[in-house]
């Protein structure tokens, strides 16, 4: 950039330079009738346009200007020079007392003003030059650079030679250079396309600037050939200049009639191109959001913003299926309870899954009741399809008297395909970001479940404890625990908690602290469930429950106590038999404290030598082979009593084998668990 | 998944909600829904037809606690009917069976509301 503005601040100074040496040899020879002197002031005149040319074109390329603010610097600038040639010639009489005289016999003041007069008129050339070059450039023609130098050597061919050649017998060559020039003028104004890629409204804006600008430069050629002092001034600086002043309107009149026409014509089809560039435009814009929105919600409104736009739809919305309801979304310019009904309507008639491509749907009389702002007659549907099935709807809806045309189904089918990839994206990306939620979740889940649960069962002499924990992928909420209330006391519970993952870890470890902090404090399993049922029907939400098993077993009395709150029966074993025991008493947290006291029943157990009492989860009697079957109560007790004579972790192992080969061919769905206890005395 | 559906018949002022499939903490919001549109509606005595499931699970059952409050103190209930012996099994274990009323099919379940 630095570069850049050094180089136009030197080519300003060359044609300073130039001025300077300019405005010098004014001051000495004014008007010179030699022909050397003559030659040596346009060339010194040459070298300035030159220059500041150079300085201007270096200056237009550093800046990114629109066409339409190019035009309408012209036009600026042209307006400009018209007031101050209509004031040059009120002005100058006044400021100089009889000027016709100055003028063959200049003073220094004279000669200074005039300069700068013709300087700024310079100046006004240049830029109009410099537009019309650059617009000439805007054509993707081959060899512009040219074409256009070549014009512009006959420019100066044609002005310097109504100069240099007045004679009679050459005249003809200066007339036939300016034909020459005229010509190639008009051939370089032809074939103006840079106008396509205005959008209707600037078109109408250029037409009229277009018109401006021409009147303006066919009225300064009308003035330069006058007898005003605009005209003398420029002819008494050099009447090379003012010939090349000419040639440059010519061209800028031709220029800009041309462009007026060529805009003119252009006009009808305007709309249509608007249309096309609008479409291109969007599905860039579409095309690059696919990429960007991770939000369903954001990318649903943009879909129906850019839908509506596209077809130039009074109002859009999609039609998104949920589960078994079908919804409006992303409604755009439309109230809710509107498109809430003309989706019904739409549905009516036509079956969402068999749209296959874009249709449009004559609404009929029946929804045009006065009662909405929007009267709409006609609606075009674009399914939204991923994977071959459809998961919505994109509706555009037009008002009464309009049409959807070809042009408007292909964009919005096109469109629509677009929108498909978007929302399937979108969706995917949700999906595995929930995915990942819950996997986290459930890690989190597990290892608090893996650290509430016993490191190892307690050890006695004549009491055998084996237990087996086998975590279902997603936390199943089982939990089992010792707790040592004396040297002859160990206390026991078995619990699982309804729903799963992170939400049951939670409850988990409640209960534990319930239970630690109970068994402390409190012999009877009966109390102990009653106070737990008490703090848990606070704590619990409504549609929360624990089944639990508490009890304890006393080695010096030996018996076996405990309560069972909605927790799976207990199996004893005893001689060759199994018994299930079931003492009535409802889960934890689903009643009130008062109720669940009266239905809950306390049982004892005598103990004798080879009890074995079996405690476990549902997750063992509802573990599911391939069919869909439960290994069920019956299987269960059918291992039990084949097994009798079994140690406790024998007995364990067994039945873990036998649920593994069941359920095999199955994924396991719940937590499983399973304590045995075996006395031995 | 397994699949689950519901659907509800209205036999006068009773609802009927029949269940289908499989209930567990992935397809219980389905029913959660029915409950709160019939307590919306306030349609407060329900029955629920369990001929057509095959399993619940503790969440499942939770559904019927998370609402039977609110229905009772509107002087309504929710009433089992049709359960298999596996489902009755569930129900059974936790108690349910002193906190609802259950019965063989749906025909009592209905003259018992009208009879109340």
């Amino acid at each position: 950039m630095n570069k850049k503005r050094n180089i136009i601040s030197a080519q300003l100074q060359q044609f300073s330079a130039a001025a300077l040496l300019l405005l010098i040899f004014k001051i000495f020879f004014g008007s010179p009738d030699s022909f050397y002197l003559r030659i040596i002031l346009d060339l010194l005149t040459a070298a300035a346009i030159f220059f500041l040319l150079l300085a201007l074109i270096r200056f237009e390329n550093s800046r990114s200007s629109s066409q339409l603010s190019l035009v309408l610097n012209v036009g600026i600038l042209l307006a400009v020079m018209f007031f101050i040639i209509l004031f040059s010639d009120i002005l100058l009489p006044a400021v100089f007392d009889n000027i016709n005289l100055k003028m063959k016999n200049p003073g220094l003041v004279y000669t200074i003003v005039a300069f700068i007069y013709v300087l700024i008129l310079v100046c006004f050339i240049s830029y109009y030059l410099l537009t019309l070059r650059h617009f000439f450039f805007l054509n993707q023609r081959k060899n512009v650079r040219v074409y256009f130098n070549t014009m512009l050597v006959f420019f100066i061919m044609a002005s310097l030679s109504v100069n240099f050649l007045q004679d009679e017998s050459v005249s003809f060559i200066s007339t036939t250079v300016f034909v020459v020039s005229v010509l190639l003028m008009i051939f370089n104004s032809l074939r103006i396309s840079w106008i396509a890629f205005l959008s209707k409204k600037e078109k109408l804006y250029l037409l009229l600037l277009s018109f401006v600008i021409t009147t303006l430069f066919i009225i300064n050629i009308i003035n330069s050939s006058g007898e005003n002092f605009y005209s003398q001034i420029l002819a008494s600086f050099s009447p090379s200049l003012k010939h090349f002043n000419q040639i440059v309107m010519i061209y800028g009149s031709i220029y800009f009639l041309v462009l007026f026409f060529t805009t003119l014509f252009h006009l009808p089809t305007a709309e249509a191109f608007d249309r096309k560039a609008q479409e291109v435009t969007s599905l860039q814009y579409f095309s690059k959001l696919i990429t960007e929105v991770l939000d369903f919600n954001d990318l649903a409104e943009t879909v129906t913003d850019i839908a509506q736009k596209l077809s130039g739809s009074q109002s859009s919305w999609i039609i998104w299926k949920q589960g078994n309801n079908f919804n409006p979304i992303a409604s755009k310019n439309i109230g809710f309870m509107e498109s809430e009904k003309l989706t019904r309507h739409i549905l009516n008639k036509i079956s969402f899954g068999k749209l296959i491509s874009t249709k449009t749907f004559n609404l009929g009389e029946k929804s045009l009741d006065g009662s909405s702002e929007n009267q709409f007659s006609v609606v075009s549907l674009s399914p939204i399809k991923a994977r071959g099935e459809t998961h919505g709807i994109l509706v555009a809806a037009k008002s009464i008297g309009q049409v959807f045309t070809q042009d408007d189904l292909n964009a919005i089918e096109t469109f629509s395909d677009y929108a498909s990839v978007a929302i399937e994206n979108s969706r995917l990306l949700e999906e595995s970001i929930e995915k990942e939620r819950l996997e986290k979740e459930l890690d989190v889940a597990r290892e608090i479940q893996r650290k509430i649960l016993p490191l190892k069962v307690p050890e006695y002499p004549n009491l055998k404890i084996a237990s087996v924990f086998i975590p279902a992928f997603e936390v199943g909420g089982d939990y089992y625990d010792f707790f040592k209330i004396n040297e002859n006391k160990l206390g026991f519970v078995i619990a699982d908690v309804s729903g799963k993952g992170i939400s049951a870890a939670f409850i988990m470890a409640e209960v534990k602290g319930i239970f630690e902090s109970l068994s402390k404090t409190i012999e009877g399993p009966k109390e102990i469930l009653i106070k737990a049922n008490d703090i848990l029907k606070e704590t619990l939400d409504s549609k929360s429950f624990v089944s639990a098993a508490y009890g304890y077993f006393d080695l010096v009395e030996k018996k076996l106590v405990f309560s069972r709150a909605g927790h799976c029966p207990l199996f004893l074993l005893r001689g060759g038999d199994s018994k299930q025991i079931k003492p009535s008493g409802l889960g934890l947290g689903l009643s009130d404290t008062e109720y669940f006291e009266k239905t809950l029943e306390e049982y004892s157990i005598d103990l004798k030598e080879n009890d074995t009492i079996v405690l476990y989860t549902d997750g063992v009697t509802e573990a599911k082979n391939e069919k869909l079957e439960d290994f069920g109560d019956k299987h269960f007790i059918n291992v039990l009593q084949s097994n009798l004579n079994l140690s406790a972790d024998e007995l364990s192992n067994k039945i873990i084998k036998e649920i593994t080969v069941f359920s095999s061919g199955h994924e396991q769905y719940d937590d499983i668990t399973l304590v045995i206890f075996k006395w031995q005395q | 998944m397994a699949e689950f559906s519901t659907s509800i018949k209205e036999m006068g002022e009773i609802s009927v909600i029949n269940l289908k499939g499989f209930l567990d903490a992935h397809t219980a919001p389905a029913l959660e829904n029915n409950f709160t549109q019939l307590i919306n509606d306030k349609k407060y005595k329900i029955v629920v037809n369990f001929q057509d499931l095959a399993y619940i699970s503790s969440a499942g059952l939770g559904v019927f606690m998370a609402y039977i409050e609110n229905i009772r103190d509107n002087k309504g209930d929710i009433k089992l009917t049709n359960m298999s012996d596996k489902v009755f099994n569930i129900f059974d274990l936790l108690g349910f069976p002193l906190l609802y009323e259950i019965y063989k099919n749906e025909d009592e379940a209905l003259k018992k509301f009208s009879g109340s």
